[in-house]
């Protein structure tokens, strides 16, 4: 395998029906990108499916979580030195053709962190209105520990530089990591910018945060978010 | 207290002592996590032996009965060592995360490894062949 400095980190858990256009979405609109799945013990034919078309796969022997795949992603980046590194949900909810865009973008700047925001030109699918709330609240929480915005700190869509891939691969959240990530990485005084983007609505699979989680939801991540603010290792 | 449930007391914590200290001679139970049953078991002996001690301490914070007193450092000690088994599983599960997540990059490793293995297999195997009309020689003495 070609070895480029931009990885893609796909973590997939039973997401057959949308994998393979995940990958030739990325293969088509970020060609400047090598890619790795995640692929944390589906049930369903994820596994297959990637040995069947001969992509580049890591199986976690032991279902390990989404914290624990997108860790291995980070792990994989520090090994084989990339510069750049992003986590694309397997869901096919991001559009690869921002990739390039915001690895280009991190070229050009000192950034650290690169978030892709459905919030600032306010294009595509916008989630729902609690869900918006929610989000709301985060950016709010976030002014308070960090003084700075982040308009959409529940984005997946983040692009990390060799600095922050080093950070993740050493300490990376359980579940639900973006908004406590971003505080710490605010607090280890390194750079996040955010750019407007478009997301679409899930193809397949249903969102991690069903209502019944989103109690559970609130309250780790403002208890993880405080906790990043004042416990910088 | 009677002098016969004082004897009870005392043999039911010899007893459970011993087997503790059975099971950490048979390394079935780590000694540091030992440590904690040891002073619930010697506690619980000496709190038998001297029970003045312990109508000492009931009477220090106001509590009616030493029976008590007992119950609230039970409690006390169960609560102590949940929490510190809490912090071990929370140890444990970091560890086989990261176990984990070595065998699955390794794996990978491997897989890219022999996977180019055979490529070079192949391309040696192409040009052995006698209709590729290149002279190969392998193990040929050096002249």
């Amino acid at each position: 395998m070609q070895r480029r400095n931009r990885l893609v980190i796909i973590p997939a858990f039973n997401e057959a029906g949308c994998i393979v256009d995940t990958i030739e979405d990325i293969r088509q609109n970020a060609p400047s990108f090598d890619y790795v799945v995640i692929n944390d013990c589906s049930r369903d034919d994820t596994g297959e499916l990637c040995e069947k078309y001969h992509y580049n796969v890591v199986n976690l022997p032991i279902n390990s979580g989404i914290g624990a795949a997108v860790q291995t992603g980070y792990m994989y980046a520090k090994r084989y030195g990339y510069e750049y590194a992003i986590q694309v949900d397997g869901d096919g909810q991001h559009d690869a053709s921002f990739l390039e865009e915001m690895a280009d973008i991190m070229e050009d700047s000192d950034i650290n962190m690169l978030i892709g925001s459905r919030f600032i030109k306010k294009e595509g699918f916008q989630s729902s209105n609690l869900r918006r709330l929610g989000i709301k609240y985060f950016t709010f929480l976030i002014k308070v520990l960090t003084g700075k915005v982040v308009t959409d700190p529940t984005s997946g869509m983040r692009m990390v530089d060799r600095e922050v891939i080093k950070i993740f691969a050493d300490d990376y959240p359980k579940d639900y990591p973006e908004p406590e990530t971003a505080v710490s990485i605010i607090k280890r005084g390194l750079k996040i910018k955010e750019i407007p983007v478009r997301m679409k609505e899930r193809q397949a699979g249903v969102s991690s945060i069903s209502f019944k989680r989103s109690i559970y939801y609130m309250i780790k991540v403002s208890l993880a978010c405080v906790m990043a603010a004042f416990g910088v290792k | 207290m009677s002098g016969t449930l004082q004897a009870v007391v005392a043999i039911f914590a010899i007893v459970a002592l011993m087997y503790i200290g059975n099971l950490v001679r048979t390394k079935r139970l780590e000694l540091k996590y030992a440590l904690v049953w040891f002073a619930v078991g010697t506690m619980l002996l000496i709190f038998d032996l001297a029970p003045g001690i312990l109508q000492w301490l009931t009477n220090l914070l106001g509590i009616a009965l030493p029976i008590n007193m007992l119950f609230f450092l039970g409690f006390g000690f169960v609560l102590l060592i949940i929490l510190t088994q809490t912090v071990v599983i929370s140890n444990l599960t970091r560890k086989t995360k990261r176990l984990t997540q070595e065998v699955a990059l390794l794996h990978r490793r491997i897989d890219n490894i022999k996977s180019r293995e055979e490529e070079t297999k192949e391309i040696i195997e192409s040009i052995q062949k006698p209709d590729v009309g290149i002279a190969y020689y392998v193990d040929s003495e050096e002249p």
